[in-house]
């Protein structure tokens, strides 16, 4: 699933392992994320979105292109 | 979700969800060797020992392998020196193994008389503490290759 989670983290200058430790999940399972390589439960989702301080829309809504 | 299993699964999702895959898929390959041996039961003849160590070692193997491969035991191994360091510490382990194995042995079943039960001893700490190495490092190896893939 493609996602904003490493653009938004990185405008906040913040790293996959601070952002991991935040949610309470491993580094490696952030940079799956990131890659589009898992897709992560709500309630993660919900964590990252308050911790990058976005919302699901802006993390992990596809905007489809006309 | 509760379950009775969850003592036996990762805090991280993606650990255990991955870990659920792999129970259940050791599970159903467990099931079809069962079946197998049941239906060929008739023109094959396996004593009950036989059948319940296979069925065990079938599903620790699967488990054991698919878990080793994965690359999920090291989360955090992303630098070079993370790596060589986790090596290390690994080939140390291993290390250790061997020395208390033989001292543990000397204890509860007295120090070997002989040269053949020195071998004996020796060789299957060796054994134990090379497979132990290799499966660790494979673990570490595949664990630092897809972190450095997801950075």
């Amino acid at each position: 699933m493609k996602n904003n989670v490493k653009i938004s983290r990185m405008k906040l200058s913040i790293s996959q392992q601070h952002l991991a430790r935040k949610v309470g999940v491993a580094r490696q399972t952030i940079g799956l994320i990131e890659k589009g390589r898992y897709n992560p439960s709500l309630k993660l989702c919900i964590a990252i979105a308050k911790e990058l301080d976005a919302t699901l829309d802006d993390l992990f809504w596809e905007e489809e292109e006309e | 979700m509760r379950s009775w299993i969850t003592f036996l699964l990762p805090e991280d999702e993606y650990k255990e969800r991955k870990m659920l895959f792999f129970f259940a898929e050791s599970g159903v390959l467990l099931f079809a060797v069962l079946a197998i041996l049941l239906v060929t039961n008739s023109y094959f003849t396996f004593d009950a020992g036989t059948v319940l160590l296979l069925g065990v070692a079938l599903f620790l193997f699967y488990i054991t392998t698919r878990y080793m491969f994965a690359g999920i035991e090291y989360t955090d191994v992303v630098t070079e020196k993370a790596y060589r360091k986790e090596r290390k510490v690994t080939f140390l382990r291993s290390l250790s193994f061997l020395g208390i194995f033989v001292v543990l042995y000397a204890i509860f079943l007295g120090i070997p008389s002989d040269r053949g039960e020195w071998m004996d001893v020796i060789g299957i700490s060796m054994i134990t503490a090379i497979i132990m190495f290799v499966t660790t490092y494979i673990s570490l190896k595949r664990s630092y290759k897809k972190n450095k893939e997801l950075l």
